[in-house]
């Protein structure tokens, strides 16, 4: 029959383009991890991703490191003091430490690290924004280098734990170029590049001579697997050991699987619906209130985050510093709401848009239950919904929302500041509505100074303002959710989910 | 012949340059990637914006961009991803194979069910076991190919455990996939043989061959068969696009990185180059192979051939 032997044919012909896969899932010593994106580069200085952290922090250290209590400790360097009225900063060096491609990690390859991130090549993404603070970088000797400031950055330290402040190999990378790093990274940490298939896989081994003592597992796969869905499915049939795109209608189902374990904790995303506070019904700040004092937070949390969330005042969670646990939200008040809204004279049946991004079905959910209790107080909300892209790159930014937007931010750093200046200070990017002096005044002067309780205190002194102005409904914090199998030990619990996997262990 | 060839040619051509030029412009018109990149940064300006927009080249008109890539393909370089920097040709090179393998296999696996029970259905009409075969069609017609992908997921992979639920393996891997894509496939061919096969075995040449004597089965397979190949090939051609980009519902839940994936992942970041480059290559293959099955024609129906 011709057609059987044509058949097999294409059959070996396809088989023959495509590479073998290999994907031992239990493999001994072998963890695998679901992430939602693949970022295309593992360069530190391209992207800004979560995922990208999430990898960045086993192939790759920064001067200091951030343990999974969010603490800051020694990382390549292993202690800094503040100079010359804190202008500049002293690292001392780590010792001994080398690149996974051999050469030795030393002041030289902090320098070239920095100057490559401040320079042209940094300029092309995203992170250098965030480290403008530094002016230069001078090698005193082979293991100390001065970091000369240009601004004050009370937050550089921490900064300095992940991101564009990863520190990468100077000959590997004038050697072999740019293009070819991204894809084929080398860094001093835990775990050594094998190989990466784009959307696929990456695959990491042990570093046995990583300076804080060789990783238990033998070895690290990365998967990228986009749908949520498929990520809880996999976890339940042993193909991955951590998945970390957990939907809270799925919780449930992996709380019953014997083999699994859920881990829901506080984390650094706060979900918000700002006001256009410019113009408009909203632009009145009794009426911002009224709105908030309208919609039960509390029954959100526990009915539609099925209290996988914590109730919050500002925007940030309480492991945030500046955080302010005598700042309380506004009580869930109907009667009071509408008699403000009465006395602002907003007439019952005003039609309101509320603007939101439709693929993520807890926030539809959300969304839904806020129009209903603003419909209780006789605000018709038309809840319309655009696609992130356009939401990101043009509705906010231009001030084309409705009077209510959705938004979210997390923010790595844990630090108040982050979220602060950026959705409050004037001329900010995502900031289409306030501005006002006052505020931009107090942004200002956190940053200008490294005096922990004075900044504690204005970051403290901004949210009660911002609060007090009601510049957004402060929905909730939304927990850190992953799910993880129970052969995996040693796995401290992590906010923000950048494992570092140097002491996990596996079945 | 040649000349018709040259002349589909030209044709092909004209339609993959309009397919990208169409598809270049709208993708721009609806924002940009930069937001994506800088997403979770910290304090962004416009400044910074402009800085990044003019590192990928996006500072550059319209028209500028659009010849530059032209430019780059009639160099065989595809550019790169804003993501990352990977070349698009590795990507493609990648997400291709593992699209043709699905798609192919999905085919033949889905002639090898439809063509004899769609045979067997016209041949005894009206029977306990043509109605139970058309019942069997519309019941794949009525499945949304996810909801097959998903409970076939948790029946195999699942409760199971015979099969990984997702992911790039050859061998295990491909069996889930492929039998969602087949079933709604065989549903749908199912019914164009039915119906082919009923028309042919209608006419004069069959009764004739009957009346000489010749074995049902020589009739059928021999000369009605061939009649039927032909509705159905037209439909493949069809069903090819629709295929190519029906995979990327099955592609995502079973996380295979085909050229479905990538195409998704690359207008959700906006990742132009990779968008145009996967574009490219499906219009170019879509065109192809129905220039392909024109040609087949030719030898399935020596009568079109001599035309």
């Amino acid at each position: 029959m011709k057609l059987t032997g044509y058949r097999n044919l294409l059959f070996a012909a396809a088989l023959s383009l495509l590479p073998i896969a290999t994907t031992a899932a239990h493999a001994a010593g072998t963890l695998t991890v679901a992430l939602e994106t693949d970022d295309g580069s593992w360069d530190p200085i391209d992207t800004f991703t979560l995922t990208w952290g999430r990898i960045g922090s086993n192939l790759y250290d920064g001067l200091v490191l951030r343990g999974p209590d969010l603490k800051l400790y020694p990382g390549l360097a292993t202690s800094w003091q503040f100079l010359d009225d804190n202008k500049r900063i002293r690292f001392t060096l780590r010792q001994g430490v080398k690149f996974h491609d051999g050469e030795d990690f030393n002041a030289a390859a902090v320098k070239f690290t920095f100057d490559r991130l401040l320079g042209p090549e940094g300029a092309k993404g995203p992170q250098q924004a965030n480290y403008t603070s530094i002016g230069s970088v001078n090698v005193i000797d082979d293991y100390t280098v001065d970091f000369i400031l240009k601004t004050p950055d009370p937050v550089l330290i921490t900064k300095l734990a992940g991101y564009g402040a990863m520190i990468v190999p100077p000959k590997y990378i004038q050697e072999k170029g740019d293009t070819y790093f991204n894809l084929h990274p080398v860094g001093t940490g835990a775990f050594k590049f094998v190989d990466y298939k784009p959307k696929v896989s990456l695959t990491l081994e042990a570093n046995p001579d990583y300076w804080g003592g060789a990783p238990k597992l033998s070895g690290l796969v990365y998967r990228f697997i986009p749908e949520a869905a498929t990520q809880v499915s996999e976890l339940q049939s042993g193909g991955i050991d951590i998945a970390t795109l957990v939907p809270i209608s799925l919780i449930d189902t992996i709380k019953g699987d014997p083999k699994l374990e859920v881990e829901s904790i506080t984390g650094p995303d706060v979900v918000m619906l700002r006001f256009n506070s410019a113009d408009g019904l909203t632009k009145d700040p009794a009426v911002r209130k009224a709105m908030i004092e309208a919609i039960d937070r509390d029954a959100i949390i526990e009915q539609i985050m099925q209290g996988n969330a914590k109730p919050i005042a500002s925007l940030q969670s309480s492991l945030s510093f500046g955080y302010d646990p005598n700042l309380k939200p506004l009580p869930f008040d109907p009667a009071a709401a509408k008699a403000a809204l009465a006395k602002a004279g907003v007439k019952p049946g005003t039609n309101v848009e509320l603007s939101f991004i439709g693929t993520n079905a807890t926030f539809r959910e959300v969304a839904q239950t806020v129009a209903a209790y603003l419909q209780a107080v006789g605000i018709n909300v038309a809840l319309k919904s655009y696609e992130s892209n356009v939401y990101y790159t043009d509705l906010v930014p231009h001030g084309k929302t409705g009077p209510l937007y959705q938004y979210q931010w997390g923010g790595w750093t844990f630090d108040f500041d982050n979220t602060a200046y950026l959705l409050y200070h004037s001329g900010q990017f995502w900031n289409p509505y306030i501005k006002d002096a006052k505020l931009d005044q107090m942004l200002e002067a956190q940053r200008a100074t490294y005096n922990v309780d004075e900044r504690k205190k204005i970051l403290n002194q901004i949210a009660d303002y911002a609060a007090d102005q009601a510049y957004e409904i402060p929905l909730y914090n939304s927990n850190t959710l992953y799910a993880v199998n129970k052969r995996v030990h040693n796995l401290p619990p992590t906010p923000d989910i950048r494992f570092r996997f140097v002491d996990t262990t596996v079945e | 012949m040649p000349i018709y060839i040259l002349k589909r040619l030209f044709q092909a051509l004209f339609v993959v340059i309009v397919v990208t030029l169409l598809v270049s412009y709208a993708i721009r018109l609806s924002g940009d990637p930069t937001a994506m990149l800088v997403s979770g940064g910290g304090a962004i300006s416009e400044a910074d914006l402009q800085r990044i927009r003019a590192g990928l080249g996006l500072d550059q008109p319209f028209h500028m961009q659009y010849l530059n890539f032209i430019g780059g393909v009639i160099r065989g370089d595809f550019g790169k991803s804003f993501f990352g920097g990977t070349p698009v040709w590795t990507m493609i090179a990648q997400a291709l194979p593992a699209t043709l393998l699905l798609s192919f296999l999905s085919l033949i696996i889905s002639f090898l069910i439809s063509i004899p029970l769609g045979i067997h259905a016209a041949v005894k009409a009206g029977s306990w076991s043509d109605q139970i075969i058309r019942i069997f069609s519309l019941i794949g017609l009525s499945f949304p190919n996810f909801w097959l992908a998903i409970m076939l997921v948790l029946i195999f992979s699942i409760k199971f455990e015979w099969l990984p639920s997702s992911g790039f393996l050859v061998y295990q891997g491909l069996v889930l996939p492929c039998l969602t894509l087949a079933l709604i496939l065989s549903a749908v061919n199912l019914r164009i043989v039915r119906t082919a096969m009923l028309d042919t075995l209608s006419t004069q040449y069959i009764l004739v061959s009957r009346a000489k004597g010749l074995k049902d089965r020589v009739v059928l397979y021999k000369h009605a068969l061939r009649n039927c190949l032909i509705p159905l090939l037209t439909f493949v051609g069809l069903q090819f696009g629709d295929l190519l980009g029906g995979v990327v519902i099955v592609e995502r839940v079973f996380n295979w990185p085909g050229m479905g994936s990538l195409a998704f992942d690359a207008i959700s970041a906006r990742d132009y180059p990779v968008l145009q480059g996967t574009i490219t290559v499906l219009a170019l293959m879509i065109v192809l192979t129905n220039l392909a099955i024109d040609l087949a024609y030719g030898i399935i129906d020596p009568r079109i051939g001599r035309k």
